[in-house]
């Protein structure tokens, strides 16, 4: 080490330098979201809340065998057509208990239809309730109408439009979607 | 009312009153700027939910702490448990009676003849203060000790030592001071500094003075990056670790009034205490131009905070006793040499 490196070691440059770059953040744009007042809007792929459109489920039961803990329950019935005699499934019941989902998205990946018929890529992320039993299990109607659940500002219901490419509902609606006969036209979403 | 009873209780009172709650409020404050200018430093925003901004913070604080549950652990010393945090917190404030703020002032025409804004200018202050704020060690220790927690004991075992240390180191950087000022007297020392505007301030003949003595200064105070008395990620809390309520408040706020009374010597003896560093202004009010530069000395304390991580014990110590030990020894003779040689210049 030569006398000059060994004074330039006496200055602490390096504290100064440190003191420099937190100097810096102290003027930097803040990273905090203020939750109640604002809230984070979560990337498009995020898993949050089911959406569910029963216009375009075809009773396959996919979903449901891909489930690994079973918590969608589906019941149906065979009618046939009056008119063209043909076999059809009539859905009785499509439930999902979320209390006990782990939002791992099997269900969604199962699903044969386009788009898809359940997903979960509807940026709402607000679902804590204060009773899990009755609030946190969805019925068929419930999962679309989103009764009770707090939807990501700006998001619609299933019911309203909806759709999984779509989580905004901005495009417009699609002849399938867009009639939501079976579907209780609730104003869940706000 | 007699002449001297106004002279010699009622004006020092009132003096102590004032100087006790702006002093108490600037640490209040003091912890609610540390956490907020933390937060800023870090990214996020810090405590802005009680009041506007989050200003109400420490009243919220102070609440909290006065009605929170007062615990004296089991196997504690009781006696000296409830001591430590008087021996603190009084030594701190004390050292406050003899800091001047303000040149005599008359309040703008309020008063009859002009009132010095000090409780006292004792010829000895900075003898004083040094042996005033040394005794707040012995909190530190006795509450580490009395504590029955061995944690508590690490901390102020370290305490002592780092105090010990550091005393040293800054004794000498404050005698260049004495040397430059010839006085003991806080205001002298001032005086000595008046001139030209921040030209003739002791900052320029004493940076290493300065260093040393800002160095050793935080040391004092546990403050990061030499916070290893209460090391939180080592010994919990150190020597406050069993202290809850209004007694841990008082370690807080002792910790704070040393912060501001090692601020306060700083600005007094290199900044030229209540002068303008304008050449020939005399429009600001001293008492400003003090509060500011002590603001941003607390701003710098926090400043370190946010910045360096904590020595090692054996570095620090080595800091202190193989670095600013012999830099200060070196800077007080090299002062002393120049006055002389300054000195010399000027009468011959």
């Amino acid at each position: 080490m030569s006398l000059a490196d060994f004074f330039a070691r006496l200055i602490p440059t390096d504290l100064f330098t440190g003191l420099g770059v937190t100097g810096g953040y102290l003027f930097r744009k803040k990273e905090t979201i203020q939750y109640p007042e604002q809230r984070m809007r979560p990337k498009d792929r995020f898993r949050g809340m089911f959406g569910y459109d029963e216009n375009r489920c075809i009773v396959c039961h996919l979903c449901a065998k891909a489930c690994p803990i079973d918590i969608i329950h589906i019941a149906d019935h065979d009618e046939r057509d009056p008119e063209t005699n043909k076999k059809k499934k009539v859905m009785d019941r499509y439930d999902i208990d979320v209390k006990r989902c782990m939002f791992c998205g099997l269900c969604s990946e199962a699903c044969p239809t386009t788009p898809k018929s359940i997903w979960l890529s509807t940026l709402t992320y607000e679902t804590a309730t204060y009773e899990r039993n009755t609030e946190l299990y969805f019925t068929k109607d419930r999962l679309m109408s989103w009764e009770g659940v707090q939807a990501f500002p700006g998001v619609p219901s299933p019911a309203q439009g909806q759709s999984p490419d779509d989580p905004l509902g901005r495009k417009p609606t699609q002849p399938s979607s867009a009639t939501g006969e079976g579907a209780a036209s609730g104003q869940g979403a706000g | 009312m007699p002449e001297a009873l106004l002279q010699f209780l009622v004006i020092p009172l009132v003096k102590i009153v004032v100087i006790l709650g702006v002093v108490l409020l600037v640490v209040a404050y003091a912890t609610f700027a540390e956490r907020k200018i933390l937060g800023y430093m870090q990214v996020r925003l810090g405590p802005n939910r009680v009041g506007p901004k989050g200003w109400l913070q420490p009243v919220a604080d102070g609440m909290k702490l006065l009605v929170k549950e007062d615990l004296v652990p089991d196997g504690a010393e009781r006696l000296v448990f409830m001591l430590a945090p008087c021996l603190i917190m009084a030594p701190a404030l004390l050292v406050f009676s003899v800091i001047p703020f303000a040149p005599p002032t008359d309040l703008f025409g309020l008063l009859p003849e002009p009132i010095a804004p000090y409780v006292a200018d004792i010829n000895i202050a900075i003898l004083f203060i040094l042996g005033i704020s040394s005794v707040g060690v012995y909190g530190v220790i006795l509450g580490g000790w009395s504590s029955n927690n061995k944690f508590s004991l690490m901390g102020g075992l370290r305490s002592a030592a780092q105090l010990i240390s550091y005393e040293v180191p800054m004794g000498f950087a404050v005698v260049a001071v004495l040397l430059m000022a010839r006085s003991l007297s806080l205001v002298d020392i001032v005086e000595a500094q008046r001139g030209f505007g921040f030209l003739t301030w002791f900052i320029f003949p004493g940076i290493l003075a300065f260093g040393i003595y800002f160095i050793c200064g935080v040391a004092e105070t546990n403050r990061n990056p030499f916070d290893l008395p209460e090391a939180e990620s080592e010994l919990v809390a150190g020597f406050h670790t069993e202290y809850s309520g209004m007694k841990f408040a008082l370690f807080f706020m002792a910790e704070y009034t040393n912060m501001t009374v090692v601020s306060s010597l700083a600005v007094i003896m290199f900044f030229g205490g209540w002068l303008s560093p304008i050449p020939g202004d005399d429009v600001v009010p001293g008492f400003l131009w003090f509060s500011a530069k002590v603001a941003l000395f607390l701003f710098a304390y926090i400043w370190f905070r946010a910045t360096f991580p904590r020595y090692r014990f054996d570095q620090l110590m080595q800091v202190g006793w193989k670095w600013l030990l012999p830099l200060s020894l070196a800077n007080v003779l090299v002062i002393g040499l120049g006055i002389l040689v300054f000195r010399n210049l000027l009468k011959g």
